[in-house]
């Protein structure tokens, strides 16, 4: 029910460092206790970011312990 | 405006009612939109001008440059949090964030608690409600000071909220700040409102097995209130049970049983409170 928030937030942690480079990818470590459902954040992260700045950007995951939530890395696109 | 999430729906923004002036604001905390502007970004770029102009092999995947960045997804909120934490020690308030799922009786619990510290410890409370300000007028009734914060689509009280709350409340140096989050046994349990320590309040009417149902919430409380112990009996509640369910998730959370409503037990309650004031300002 949270996770609209949650993909709010990381859009702002993804605007904040990304300062205008486009980015391709943004990697989220989500633990078992976490209490994110990783399907609910997927769908809000497309809710969040359509018709944005960020609307090409992937939401990825990586494994992670107890209730670590944190966005882990940023992969940027390629510069020309 | 947001158009994507319904968050700037005016029905959806977050409140805040003092109940000692009648007064309802907007709060704008809450929700962050990062604010951007539109820009109108051209991604056609032209793909045949794209050549590095060099033959070195780049350090970076089949993608771009990849950077760390371990940055906590709740970040905005916890430095709120960390926020309230020093403001409440700063003046020797103690917090208590009190979570159950709608129904339990957090409210009465609180009335019953106002009028039996009544002299002893000052208590203010800010209660969190989606809509209405009932619960805030019944606290007011019983005799305390409260603001109702109205949280619309939200389901529980963030930082930023609870830190506006308590500032216009003003408790008194060493008097009880009851934050009665959103009746909800999921989402609560992620946001740290600075509170000294958590709560839960469940009833006998819900059943023995709330802990192991909502195991988050209960590993993120250190006491657990069991309410309504005078119906224990008509709905066949097995306390064993319910202790044994709450051990399996939290071992280390303390146990009450009472009765807000015949008062049975809330002198073990109010003792624990006067406990944790007596302990909690250091």
């Amino acid at each position: 029910m949270h996770e609209l928030g949650l993909a709010r937030n990381i859009a702002a942690i993804v605007r904040e460092h990304a300062k205008g480079r486009a980015v391709r990818e943004v990697r989220v470590a989500i633990g078992p206790l976490a209490c994110v459902e990783r399907p609910a954040l997927e769908f809000c992260w497309e809710l969040v970011i359509e018709n944005s700045d960020l609307a090409d950007v992937r939401l990825g995951f990586v494994g992670a312990e107890g209730d670590t939530f944190v966005v882990r890395e940023m992969e940027f696109m390629e510069e020309a | 405006m947001c158009g994507t999430c319904g968050c700037a729906d005016p029905n959806n923004e977050v409140s805040m009612t003092d109940t000692a002036t009648g007064q309802k604001v907007m709060l704008n905390g809450g929700h962050d939109h990062g604010h951007h502007h539109e820009h109108d970004h051209d991604h056609d770029h032209p793909h045949d001008d794209h050549h590095h102009g060099h033959e070195i092999l780049h350090a970076h995947g089949p993608g771009g440059e990849i950077i760390p960045l371990e940055v906590a997804v709740l970040s905005k909120n916890d430095k709120f949090a960390a926020r309230n934490r020093g403001w409440f020690e700063g003046r020797g308030v103690v917090a208590l964030n009190l979570v159950s799922s709608p129904g339990s009786g957090k409210t009465t619990l609180l009335e019953a608690t106002i009028r039996a510290l009544t002299g002893k410890i000052g208590i203010s409370v800010i209660e969190g409600d989606q809509m209405t300000a009932n619960d805030a007028e019944r606290i007011k009734a019983a005799g305390a000071r409260a603001i109702q914060i109205n949280t619309g689509a939200g389901c529980h009280l963030e930082a930023d909220m609870v830190a506006e709350a308590a500032r216009a409340l003003d408790p008194a140096p060493g008097s009880i700040l009851m934050i009665e989050n959103v009746g909800n046994l999921v989402c609560p349990a992620m946001f740290d409102l600075g509170e000294h320590m958590k709560i839960a309040v469940i009833s006998t009417t819900e059943g023995e097995d709330k802990p192991i149902k909502y195991p988050h919430m209960f590993r993120a409380v250190d006491l657990v209130v069991i309410n309504k112990m005078d119906l224990a009996e008509h709905v066949d509640f097995d306390e064993a049970v319910c202790r044994a369910n709450i051990a399996e998730v939290n071992p280390k959370a303390e146990v009450l049983c009472l009765s807000a409503k015949t008062g049975a037990g809330m002198d073990a309650w109010c003792s624990k409170l006067q406990e944790i004031v007596a302990t909690g300002q250091a």
